[in-house]
């Protein structure tokens, strides 16, 4: 080792152990209670130094249409909300189904939910075969961004609207999930409504 | 081998481990996070729980008997989800030579063991907690033959722990498939073990040959799979009158909440770990920290909004680089830089417990969680400082210590997040059929 490269060496490890005492003591007056002291020679990478963590994430984009090849589906998607009265609204015409737009995404963590009518006054509508499609069944959905997601049937079931369960539909449970929603049953004609509902239960192919 | 069923105990334990003390005195110095607690010497031996009242000794609390199987579920959880940390760091710090560090793991490694036993024994009795003690003790000491083979480049050790954790696998699964009284068939119970073993084996592999993006991925595809296991074990162990409550939303919530926010905790301590021992798994390590960042603020995305995802991921973000910046200031022996992050993560508390209280409408009151952040990050910084003064088994009591408070901490953000999406649902079954195909309408 030359004289030069040995006066540099002795001038870091000076420089070391001046910093590693002053990491030592805590500062006048803080009342702080400093950390360990540094050991002479213990350096940490740049990479810490210069960390910073991360301020964005893979949005997940807004579903346009979905298709249920299985049930003879393949619907644009109309952005739905909720009633003054607080229940949800339905797809303004029967052939085009309807997302939730006030829960997740398809693909987000948490249950997305897609709405469709059985009937119309006149005949079948865009979800009237959804309660005929078993467990393993595929349905894709569509995003704003070109993208698909594949999802898969687990389970298929019917309830009386009256017992509708809200939260095993809609809540989130941070984990991926599409629900299919449409009525079924047997029609009330003095309500104007069927007395069921299907609700199709999904997990991500 | 068990006689009984897996009926969960209706009676709770009493005290479950926490003092009634009252709350503690909390307050947050931003002057010096070191006067109100923070002690490398002895941070472990007590903590507030996430309301503040002071909890004696982490282990017993995370021992308390369960009282139902959602209880029994999260608890298993957690206490695996925590095995698998601990047995990657016991693997990863031998095969970085630093014996005293794998150690220290390895010891953690026992508690956390003592402690599932403890759990299994709740359910299945004493002697099935022997005999679990047996067959999981043995898997660990394999884990541990397997790194040494593979930093000694021993082939016939590392065949010798392989073909133990092959019999380890097969025993398992017929103690599992035992308890479950058929709900559980033996090679489906093999299976969740041995892709158990598998991430293990693995991200052992990677990290011995320099390959840290490949073995942090995996370490958070343990980490998951030990939630997922735990989940499926007691949905199955319990009766199916029981394991019902496994599917409610809320807990499945909590569930995921409590994952997301231990493996924060997991993953900075990790990175820490590397930054203070300067060791060349750093980036990889801090990406898998960015990694759960990315997982959280879709969670919260989810939740609330786009828009408060970007808040939180702000927020967030800031928390995070002050534990890094600290600990850069720790090793580079700059005070400044030190004194600068913790002023800052006083901030950091505040403003996030604002944020949480207004997304939440008020369920979370910002002065109760400030404090809870507060001991978060307390325990952090504590265990930066332990593990640059080499204290390894504090740092990993430390560790036990902030992972629990955050499942507890968990369960109180799942009750608020739960009751304010709930408020906002739609009411009753859709009205999506007009009756003119009603004839044809099946079912």
């Amino acid at each position: 080792m030359g004289v030069g490269a040995r006066a540099t060496l002795v001038a870091v490890l000076v420089t070391l152990l001046v910093s590693a005492l002053s990491g030592s003591a805590a500062p006048a007056g803080s009342g702080r209670r400093a950390g360990p002291p540094a050991p002479p020679g213990a350096l940490t990478s740049p990479e810490v130094a210069s960390y910073r963590s991360a301020r964005d994430y893979a949005s997940v984009p807004v579903p346009v249409r979905v298709r249920v090849p299985a049930a003879g589906v393949d619907s644009a998607l109309q952005p739905l909300g909720r009633n003054p009265d607080g229940t949800i609204a339905v797809p303004d015409n029967p052939d085009v189904a309807g997302w939730f737009s006030e829960g997740p995404r398809p693909g987000q963590p948490g249950p997305s939910v897609i709405l469709g009518h059985v009937d119309s006054t006149k005949g079948p509508a865009v979800f009237f075969n959804v309660s005929r499609l078993s467990p393993g069944a595929e349905i894709w959905v569509d995003g704003a961004d070109g993208s698909s997601r594949a999802f898969r049937v687990t389970g298929v079931t019917r309830v009386a609207k009256a017992e509708f369960p809200t939260d095993l539909v809609y809540l989130p449970t941070l984990q991926p999930a599409l629900r299919l929603v449409t009525c079924g049953g047997t029609f009330d004609r003095t309500a104007g409504s069927y007395r069921d509902n299907v609700i199709v239960f999904a997990d991500p192919a | 081998m068990l006689a009984s069923g897996a009926s969960v105990p209706a009676k709770a334990v009493p005290g479950h481990g926490h003092t009634a003390a009252g709350h503690t005195a909390a307050g947050h110095d931003v002057s010096g996070h070191g006067a109100s607690g923070h002690d490398v010497s002895g941070h472990g031996a007590s903590r507030p729980d996430v309301l503040g009242h002071a909890v004696a000794d982490p282990a017993a609390a995370q021992r308390a008997a369960p009282t139902s199987a959602a209880d029994a579920a999260l608890q298993l959880q957690v206490l695996l989800g925590h095995h698998s940390v601990l047995a990657i760091e016991l693997m990863r710090g031998r095969l970085r030579g630093q014996e005293d560090f794998a150690q220290a793991a390895s010891a953690a490694a026992g508690k956390n063991t003592d402690a599932i036993a403890d759990l299994v024994g709740s359910l299945f009795g004493p002697a099935a907690a022997a005999q679990f003690t047996d067959l999981w003790s043995g898997h660990l000491t394999a884990l541990a033959d397997y790194a040494r083979g593979l930093s000694t480049n021993d082939g016939a050790v590392k065949d010798s722990a392989t073909a133990r954790l092959t019999t380890f696998e097969r025993n398992l699964g017929a103690f599992f498939a035992t308890a479950a009284q058929g709900r559980l068939s033996p090679q489906a119970a093999q299976d969740a073990v041995l892709m158990h073993v598998d991430h293990l084996l693995r991200q052992a592999d990677a990290y011995a040959s320099h390959d840290y993006p490949t073995a942090d991925r995996i370490y958070r595809q343990a980490y998951t799979h030990s939630y997922a296991m735990g989940r499926s074990l007691v949905g199955a162990l319990v009766p199916p009158d029981q394991a019902k409550a496994l599917d409610d939303p809320v807990w499945r919530l909590r569930s995921e909440l409590c994952r997301l926010l231990g493996e924060h905790v997991v993953l900075v301590v990790s990175a820490a770990r590397a930054a203070v021992l300067n060791t060349p798994d750093f980036t990889s390590a801090a990406q898998a920290v960015d990694g759960n960042t990315h997982d959280l603020t879709a969670a919260v995305d989810s939740l609330f909004g786009t828009a408060a995802a970007t808040r939180f991921q702000s927020l967030w973000g800031d928390h995070i680089d002050q534990i890094f910046s600290y600990t850069t200031g720790l090793v580079t022996g700059d005070g400044n830089r030190r004194d600068a992050a913790v002023k800052r993560l006083g901030g950091f508390e505040s403003q996030f417990a604002a944020f949480l209280d207004g997304a939440t409408g008020g369920r979370l009151p910002s002065r109760t969680l400030a404090k809870a952040l507060l001991m978060h990050d307390q325990n952090l910084l504590a265990q930066v400082d332990a593990l640059w003064a080499k204290q390894y088994e504090q740092a990993n009591d430390g560790t036990y210590a902030t992972y629990q408070h955050m499942a507890d901490l968990a369960g109180q953000l799942a009750q608020a997040f739960g009751a304010t999406v709930a408020s906002r649902l739609p009411v009753g079954g859709p009205h999506t059929g007009l009756g003119g195909a009603a004839g044809m309408v099946q079912g």
